[in-house]
């Protein structure tokens, strides 16, 4: 049988073809019926932290850090609670990295307020001697992309059904209506931060990246 | 008039795709090295920016080497190997000769753009599919233009058997194609967008959360399998036995070993029943077999050993037979590693910690790295018609790599547990032992062990890159090609 | 469907797709060996597609003879 198809490349490359796919859907296929259901009291992201959470990805914080506590009471003990399929439903894509070069971030938010963040994005070093994080000064002065943001929660609202604009949901409404809201709560992050120019920034109506990051991070709890 | 000409190979593709190879190997570990650096010097984060940040560069790196380096190196064997063994000349036909030349074209475009985007902060952040979707579109254009060249060249073949080096290829190209396109499935947000101003680069994933990850895992590792073994295997079967001029051990073990590893890799990831409801008895038959297929995967390393028989002084004429060597068994070293890993106790201590990217890297330096470094060299003396610039000079970079191996590795290995364990870690009153910050501060040595072996192999690699420009321009000219053994002056 | 009776089919359907795989492999591994033994199809041969590679040397077996009927 073989050799008949070592010598008839179509078929040849058909047999390999379905040998290779078949056993990905065994392995996949059941698992994913299960995985994508929101565990209670998971909320969608808000567009301001969209925004943080697209300059996690733009600055690959995932490179150096994981968002996936595992079952060990090692981990339990350092981080929180361990992490449960659904507390993920709304992270497109998602983000529980492969290598903690520093510690886990899915409880972050429990732990750590803003201006902690806000001493340590600007100088990690400064606030943890040791630290080889990079510093971030650039995110206090790039402006958060908050039209992205509200592109990537409306497609998810659209495409994919999250549930935006439901009662006890974030509400997203219109473009308009959703960049006002994210300058306001972009001014509750600021109130708390001491950087002169990020809050001249946001009372001038702009959101510097790390605003939004901040907000990001505080929803990870 | 074109009939009475000889009818020759045609290596202008092979070429171009050994050039890109040589380029993108600089950059790729270039960027490998900068990275390593700041990892134990962190200041050297912050010289360029937000551009120079390891999060920004550590992506860069690694579709630098996988998609840049080893994949122009895989396509630049399979227009050599698959005309060779096919026994026909892209020179015979017009249309395929079109097809291979768009395909280099576009797949050079695609990772300068890739270079650029990357750098700019464009990601998907998934691991080896980080590119956005416009560069995607432009991904599938050139892989599906590979397949055209690839079985319009087979479907012009002269010999009727086709060789098993081809078949790893056409694993390659299947296997990859499907991964790829399952895995990149995104929707651009800008057509969602209502009046927002937002980004047209900007998508997210079909998938959300664990499945998503799912999806990843599934294609991570199995990219791994078809990027980085299956082709690499099929260079080995080719150049190896060509270069040593030796019969394989056992082609009938080739064959098995082929079908062996295209069962096994598929089905490696097999902890997803551990807490099924399935009868336990079954799960373990389930693994005792899976172990039992991995026997037919080590088939092909142990062929490429054997195939030495008898003729073991080459090792010490050839330098070239020396990378192959030490490419086939590092290929053995990383693939029992990673089954190691992959038990649920070990696992617990290595995931997430630089036992990984040690791993990685004695798989990638010594298997893809040397054997891809050794083909280019077999390849040159045939497609440039002059000898191999300096024996010595290669000589001494295989030594010099092969130093460097060897400290990336065992740093790495030393880095990995050392901080896995501290991790769980406890004192006698049972709390944690040690902060997070206490795991990172120790590490600082071995990173920067890690980071002079880079910087050795990266120094290898220029050697490598010096030794092939000489060749192609000031090296001896042949009269007729060689048959084995590829000469080259001292 | 329930997420237990997916994992329950999932779990058989992997162990026997691994069990035929199983036996698919090791039969094939014995023909060829048989057939080797019994000279019924040189394997070995084929390295040759390697070591005489160059465009104009005799292929190994002529493309044609796939019409023919084996002799
Ligand atoms: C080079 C790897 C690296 C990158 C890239 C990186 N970090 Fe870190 N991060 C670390 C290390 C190491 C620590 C632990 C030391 C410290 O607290 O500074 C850390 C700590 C943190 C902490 C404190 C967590 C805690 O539990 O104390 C936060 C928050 C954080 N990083 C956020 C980020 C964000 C946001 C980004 C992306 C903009 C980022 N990191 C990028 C390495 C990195
Ligand atoms: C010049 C030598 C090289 C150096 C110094 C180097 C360095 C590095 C570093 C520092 C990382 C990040 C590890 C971390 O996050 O802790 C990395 C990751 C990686 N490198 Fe390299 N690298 C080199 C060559 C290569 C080559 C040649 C390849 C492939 C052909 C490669 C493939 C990878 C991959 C796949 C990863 C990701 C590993 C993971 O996710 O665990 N590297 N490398």
């Amino acid at each position: 049988m073989f050799h008949w198809l070592e010598q008839r490349p179509f078929f040849f490359a058909v047999a390999l073809f379905l040998t290779v796919a078949f056993a990905g859907f065994v392995e996949i296929i059941p698992d994913f019926a299960k995985a994508s259901q929101p565990t209670v009291g998971t909320k969608p992201y808000s567009v301001l932290e969209l925004a943080g959470r697209q300059v996690y990805i733009k600055d690959s914080c995932n490179a150096c850090h994981s968002q996936l506590v595992r079952p060990f009471k090692s981990e339990t003990d350092r981080y929180g609670m361990y992490s449960l399929s659904g507390e993920y439903a709304y992270d497109r894509p998602f983000l529980w990295g492969s290598k903690r070069t520093g510690p886990d971030l899915m409880r972050v938010g429990n732990y750590r307020t803003t201006d902690w963040h806000e001493n340590h994005m600007m100088a990690p070093s400064e606030v943890v001697p040791g630290s080889i994080m990079p510093a971030y000064p650039h995110q206090f002065t790039n402006e958060a992309d908050i039209a992205t943001a509200y592109a990537n929660a409306n497609t998810q609202k659209e495409v994919f059904g999250t549930p935006y604009d439901q009662a006890d949901m974030p509400k997203l409404g219109s473009w308009d209506e959703a960049n006002a809201q994210a300058l306001d709560d972009a001014k509750a992050i600021a109130k708390d931060m001491k950087n002169q120019e990020v809050k001249d920034a946001v009372a001038g109506g702009k959101i510097p990246e790390v605003v939004a990051l901040i907000a990001y991070l505080n929803s990870l709890k | 008039m074109q009939s009475n000409a000889q009818l020759e190979y045609d290596y202008s593709v092979v070429k171009a795709f050994t050039f890109a190879t040589i380029l993108f190997g600089i950059i790729g570990m270039l960027v490998g090295v900068i990275i390593a650096f700041q990892l134990a010097f962190p200041e050297l984060s912050n010289l360029a920016g937000e551009y120079g940040t390891f999060g920004r560069l550590r992506p860069l790196h690694t579709n630098g080497v996988a998609f840049g380096f080893t994949l122009s190196g895989i396509f630049a064997t399979w227009y050599y190997v698959g005309q060779r063994t096919l026994k026909m000349s892209l020179k015979e036909s017009k249309l395929l000769m079109t097809v291979a030349k768009l395909h280099f074209g576009l797949y050079f475009l695609t990772i300068l753009l890739a270079v650029v985007t990357l750098a700019m902060g464009f990601t998907s952040s998934k691991e080896y599919a980080e590119l956005e979707w416009p560069l995607d579109v432009l991904v599938v254009v050139w892989w599906v233009l590979w397949g055209v060249a690839m079985f319009g060249m087979i479907g012009m073949r002269r010999e009727r058997t086709i060789y098993v080096s081809t078949w790893y290829y056409m694993s390659s190209f299947l296997a990859v194609a499907m991964l790829y396109l399952f895995n990149n499935m995104e929707v651009p947000t800008f057509l969602w967008s209502g009046d927002a101003p937002s980004s047209l680069m900007h998508s997210i994933s079909m998938y959300s959360g664990t499945n998503d990850a799912l999806v990843q895992w599934w294609y991570g590792h199995n990219a791994v399998a078809f990027v980085f073994t299956t082709p690499i295997i099929g260079m080995i079967y080719y150049f190896l036995p060509k270069e040593s001029g030796q019969n394989i051990f056992s082609y009938k073990l080739s064959v098995l070993a082929f079908w062996g590893l295209m069962f096994v890799y598929l089905w490696a990831g097999g902890h997803h029943l551990v807490y099924s409801t399935v009868p336990d008895w079954m799960q373990t038959m389930g693994s005792v077999m899976s172990v039992v297929l991995i026997l037919p995967s080590w088939g092909s390393a142990i062929n490429m050993l054997l195939t030495m028989k008898g003729e073991w002084q080459q090792l010490q004429t050839s330098p070239l037979i020396k990378f192959m060597i030490l490419a086939s068994t590092f290929y053995m070293l990383s693939t029992i590693e990673g089954p190691i890993q992959a038990i649920k106790s070990v696992n617990a201590i290595a995931h997430f910690t630089d036992w990984i990217p040690g791993h990685v890297h004695d798989g990638v330096l010594g298997w893809v790295g040397f054997m891809t470094i050794a083909s280019l060299y077999h390849m040159a003396p045939r497609m440039f018609k002059r000898e191999i610039y300096s024996k010595k000079l290669m000589d001494a970079q295989f030594w010099i790599q092969t130093v460097a191996i060897i400290l990336y590795f065992t740093s790495m290995w030393i880095a990995g547990i050392t901080q896995g364990m501290m991790w769980r870690a406890y004192d006698e009153y049972g709390s944690l032992l040690y902060s997070f910050i206490d795991t990172v501060t120790v590490l600082q040595p071995y990173y920067t062990i890690r980071a002079v072996g880079g910087l050795l192999y990266l120094i290898g690699f220029f050697m490598f890159a010096y030794n092939m420009y000489k060749t192609a321009t000031v090296g001896r000219v042949l009269d007729r090609e060689p048959a084995n053994a590829s000469p080259m002056a001292v | 469907m329930d997420q237990e009776i997916l994992l329950t089919i999932q779990g058989y359907a992997k162990f026997f797709i691994i069990l035929f795989v199983f036996i698919v492999f090791y039969s094939y591994a014995y023909s060829i060996y048989k057939r080797q033994r019994t000279g019924e199809r040189d394997y070995e041969k084929y390295s040759k597609l390697v070591l005489d590679d160059s465009l104009d040397s005799t292929p190994l077996e002529e493309r044609d003879r796939l019409e023919k009927k084996k002799s």
